[in-house]
């Protein structure tokens, strides 16, 4: 077991720069979920903590010592790939016992090892098949086996439910869930899909353009997103931005949007400075009807109506911008009715303009 | 009627295949029998085109003329030596253009693939000089060993890593720990038998065919391969066409069993660029 720490990593290929200087920290036994839009360098980075690509400069560090230049089998860490990456030639059970054999370690332990592996991944009757035989999940659990049978001191996951179909991701994404509940080994587990980022994990990074956006729980990163970038990233479906102008005192911060109606949100250090800004306002968080004293009230006609069953998903004219809006109470509403919302004002948040998701 | 019209392309087809496979088996067939006629026999008109009786004098006169185990024993051995060793360096030199990234990869790769387009007559003396110099003229090793890392058998390899072995499977087993070595032996070999086989069938069928390069390279008639030995008793006055014809035969029941053994892992060399594209 060991933690992992990135310090000023960077990485080019060419004259593209794609990861731009990483401060990391990890802690021994964390689960941590890297989340960010295709081709941000998400798996450069991982692949990097593999030792399977060099850094072009910084430093890599598991369990506090410098790794740089030890290879991906001196640093004792399993990888699940996107495609799994099965030995298409080998059984189930030799897929997993590869890397022990590799390391030399006598028959029996290995069966041992595999077989009890397998039992906690309900893969005993499989050992026998080649992968070609397998299931696309019945390949993922193979695939966990293959890193957890050898004890590393960190899993890395590169988007491993990927290619999975929905219903069978959620299942697995139990799964891996039940299981870092179970080996509280170091993970850092790689994704673009943010509700699997915050769902299973204790910490997400958040990296865009080959900058980290922003570090924390998965609650922190939903309520006091850092910039207008993550606040359109965290959260389904995505919050709402509306362009509008800030004029703020030492306690109000008080926001004008482009159809003339005002908002008005109590100051927060970490708002921009007075001029154009960006409203970003949760689709949760609008509420139909009058609301009360200190809420901000608006107007709006609803352009389209999406049932989902347990919420009603609206789309509203709100100061000049169509804006999605979640409806828990199921209110019976027309098509081009115009309809009263409010706004906590706890609620509001408020980011410089131009940097959205 | 209307299934017999139904049926007419598929019968034409066949009749087709049926045809082609006849003309193409008559030489096999027609060798043959002329190993079982004697020289008389084979200069009467018509020619005897059934099975004569004189295949145990044929087989006496063989010996007679030439030692004829003893060349049968060098064209194995130089086939099989080679063939080995021509898969082995192939798949290895495939590996490295398929596996690593180095400087200049893509030229040499290039002029490996340029140097195919070569007609191998021209290479001819400068092979002779290359042996000569290095001394080994005279010996089979000079038969089999300046093929065996050939620009053809390299370029079909590396074609076949790139459509079947995934990038992924390679990190995967780096991150298992597997050195260079066990990775492209336990992971990569496995999974190119088909053009292994493929290559393993070409190579040995041009090494056991070859007749120009045991021309120039070997004069001690102890160290005679098949096509040399079988060559040089036509030069004789009253060449004993009987016993030539039953040598022929018999040297080419070994290709005929190593296609049997591989035909099917070599069709699926062969074609396996083709399916997956
Ligand atoms: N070997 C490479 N050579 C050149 N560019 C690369 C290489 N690997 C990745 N890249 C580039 O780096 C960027 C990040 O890639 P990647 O890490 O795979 O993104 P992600 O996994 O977040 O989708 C992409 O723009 C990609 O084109
Ligand atoms: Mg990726």
């Amino acid at each position: 077991m060991a933690g992992v720490e990135l310090r000023n990593l960077r990485k080019s290929f060419g004259k593209v720069e794609v990861l731009k200087g990483l401060d990391l920290k990890v802690e021994d036994g964390e689960f941590v979920a890297l989340v960010g839009p295709s081709g941000c360098g998400k798996s450069t980075l991982l692949r990097i903590l593999a030792g399977l690509e060099e850094e072009t400069a910084g430093d890599v560090l598991i369990g506090g010592e410098v790794v740089n230049d030890l290879s991906p089998r001196e640093r004792n860490i399993a990888m699940v790939f996107q495609s799994y990456a099965l030995y298409p030639h080998m059984t189930v059970a030799e897929n997993m016992g590869f890397n022990l054999k590799i390391s030399s370690k006598p028959k029996a332990e290995i069966k041992a090892r595999v077989q009890e592996t397998a039992e906690i991944l309900d893969l005993v009757h499989l050992l026998d098949r080649k992968p070609s035989q397998l299931s696309g999940g019945q390949r993922q659990r193979v695939a966990m086996g293959r890193a957890l049978v050898r004890n590393p001191d960190v899993f890395l996951f590169d988007e491993p439910l990927s290619n999975l179909d929905a219903k069978l991701r959620v299942q697995m994404r139990e799964e891996i869930k039940r299981l870092h509940h179970k080996v509280r080994t170091t993970k850092i587990y790689v994704t673009h899909d943010q509700i699997e980022a915050m769902t299973l994990a204790d910490r997400v990074v958040i990296l865009d353009r080959g900058i980290i956006q922003q570090v924390g729980t998965p609650t922190e990163l939903y309520r006091n997103p850092a910039n207008a970038f993550v606040a359109g990233f965290i959260g389904s479906p995505a919050m709402n931005f509306l362009p509008g102008m800030l004029q703020s005192d030492s306690d109000t911060a008080r926001i004008e949007l482009e159809d003339g109606s005002v908002l008005t949100a109590p100051r927060k250090p970490n708002h921009p400075r007075d001029g154009k800004v960006l409203l970003g306002l949760r689709p949760e968080h609008i509420m139909l009807g009058e609301g009360t004293g200190t809420s901000n009230a608006l107007t709006g006609r609803i352009d389209l109506i999406e049932p989902t069953g347990a919420q009603n998903h609206l789309r509203i004219k709100l100061g000049g911008q169509s804006t999605t809006v979640v409806d828990n109470n199921l209110t019976e509403v027309e098509l081009g009715q115009n309809v009263a919302v409010h706004v906590d004002p706890d609620k509001i948040h408020i980011f410089e303009a131009g940097n959205t998701a | 009627m209307t299934k017999l019209v139904r049926l007419l392309p598929r019968i034409s087809m066949q009749a087709f295949l049926m045809v082609s496979v006849c003309i193409t088996i008559f030489p096999f067939v027609w060798v043959a029998m002329m190993g079982t006629h004697s020289r008389s026999e084979i200069y009467s008109s018509p020619p005897p085109f059934y099975f004569g009786t004189r295949l145990l004098e044929n087989y006496e006169k063989l010996l007679e003329v030439m030692p004829f185990w003893t060349v049968l024993g060098n064209s194995l051995l130089v086939s099989v030596l080679g063939t080995i060793v021509t898969v082995l360096f192939c798949s290895m030199c495939a590996f490295g253009f398929f596996a690593y990234e180095f400087r200049g990869k893509n030229i040499v790769f290039g002029v490996m693939v340029a140097s195919m387009m070569v007609p191998p007559v021209l290479t001819l003396i400068p092979f002779f000089l290359t042996v000569k110099f290095l001394g080994i003229l005279d010996t089979h090793f000079a038969l089999w060993f300046p093929t065996s890392a050939n620009a053809m058998g390299i370029f079909l390899i590396r074609q076949y890593m790139v459509t079947s072995v995934s990038r992924d499977l390679l990190d995967a087993a780096k991150v298992d720990g597997a050195s260079d070595l066990r990775i492209y032996w336990s992971v990569v070999l496995p999974l190119i038998k088909p053009v292994l086989a493929t290559l393993a069938i070409i190579v040995f069928i041009a090494l056991w065919n070859n007749f120009l390069t045991p021309l120039i390279v070997i004069s001690s008639p102890e160290k005679y391969v098949l096509t040399l030995a079988l060559r040089s008793l036509q030069s004789v006055a009253n060449t004993p066409w009987g016993a030539v014809m039953l040598g022929t035969f018999m040297s080419m029941i070994p290709l005929l069993l190593a296609f049997l053994f591989f035909s099917k892992q070599m069709m699926a060399g062969l074609t396996a660029g083709a399916v997956k594209g």
